[in-house]
């Protein structure tokens, strides 16, 4: 009797086991499934102001226009990448501000060309050496390249320390600044004389995102 | 007659070890220079390479370390970071619409000498302005 009492709870442990196993496996698969699918320009782009951004980073080798094909993501460069807490909080609390922006804010005053001087802000470095790893010694950069990238190593951490996206301009974006005059000049004698470019890259980008 | 050849030839070793010193000591050395205030009005740095803290000698390699001495890098020292002439009129892609990319102009191509119209220590001179003295700042903004 006690034997048989035994073995149930025994039982009932491994099944308690086994469900919590499933359960916990469900439970990633769908974390894991949701953060992927909204990780693209495609989902990014529903909300997100960024029509020129987008055209611009689909020039770039990032955005897929390189030999290889390669194409990393919006979050891979955007979102830090050193805590998953932190990852996926920023992750929530850009939709939600952004998607705000997007229904009840005003889009149109945003000043893309302004936001330009703060791209250390939005880039990530660690997303830039998570993939180019060997930035240091890398033999297919310049001399002064590299030598610059050790300038930069030693700056970390320092009040002086300076980001990838502090010398790389456009870097993601091809193109970028020109692209964001094709859709809202910087100078008011650019307007109206750029259109024929915003249609082209507005035709490029819908056919790109088909 | 013996003593007097080992001493010559012990004599030369030291001479060429003490000049081989010295080479490498001025080949291998990057001085850095001591930017005292006085030093940093004397020879200002635009704003965007001062917010990178760049070095005296990080543009001037190699020409040691009094900042009286240092010469013009020209475009190889500039292109050396900025990469090409051409990279940098592709940059300004909306200005060839209109005619207007300083970096590829109507005139030149994107040909011309950095500092004809960039500066680093001095304030820069925009060369289109010569000709174009009334317009050239409604379609750009003063020269960095």
């Amino acid at each position: 009797m006690i034997k048989k009492i035994f073995l149930i709870i025994k039982n009932n442990i491994l099944l308690m086991g086994l469900v919590g196993i499933l359960i916990g496996l469900l439970s990633s698969w769908i974390l894991y499934e949701g953060l992927h699918r909204t990780s693209d320009d495609r989902f990014c782009i529903v909300c997100h102001e960024m029509k020129p951004m987008v055209a611009a980073y689909h020039n770039d080798v990032h955005g897929g226009n390189g030999k290889v094909g390669i194409k990393v993501s919006c979050v891979t460069c955007h979102l830090p990448h050193d805590n998953v807490i932190a990852y996926i909080a920023t992750k929530a609390r850009n939709g939600v501000v952004e998607g705000a922006i997007h229904f009840f804010g005003n889009p149109d005053a945003i000043n893309w060309q302004a936001n330009r001087a703060n791209r250390q802000h939005f880039v990530r470095d660690e997303a830039c050496y998570g993939c180019h790893t060997n930035y240091k010694t890398n033999e297919a950069i310049s001399v002064k390249g590299r030598e610059m990238h050790e300038h930069y190593a030693s700056l970390k951490g320092t009040d002086k320390e300076i980001s990838c996206a502090s010398c790389h301009v456009e870097i993601g974006h091809k193109g970028l600044r020109s692209m964001l005059n094709y859709y809202k000049p910087e100078y008011e004698y650019y307007k109206g004389k750029l259109d024929t470019k915003k249609d082209e890259a507005e035709k490029k980008l819908a056919e790109e995102m088909k | 007659m013996r003593k007097k050849r080992t001493l010559c030839v012990l004599g030369f070793f030291f001479i060429f070890s003490v000049m081989s010193l010295f080479g490498v000591d001025t080949n291998t050395s990057s001085p850095k220079i001591n930017m005292t205030p006085e030093l940093k009005k004397e020879f200002p740095i635009k704003a965007h390479h001062e917010k990178l803290s760049l070095s005296c000698t990080d543009c001037h390699e190699g020409q040691g370390d009094d900042p009286k001495d240092l010469k013009l890098i020209g475009d190889k020292g500039c292109l050396s970071c900025h990469k090409t002439k051409q990279f940098l009129a592709d940059r300004l892609k909306f200005m060839d619409a209109l005619h207007t990319n300083p970096h590829n102009s109507i005139h030149d191509g994107p040909k011309l000498y950095c500092d004809e119209c960039h500066n680093e220590h001095k304030p820069s001179e925009n060369m289109c302005l010569s000709c174009h003295s009334n317009d050239v700042k409604i379609w750009m903004r003063p020269t960095p």
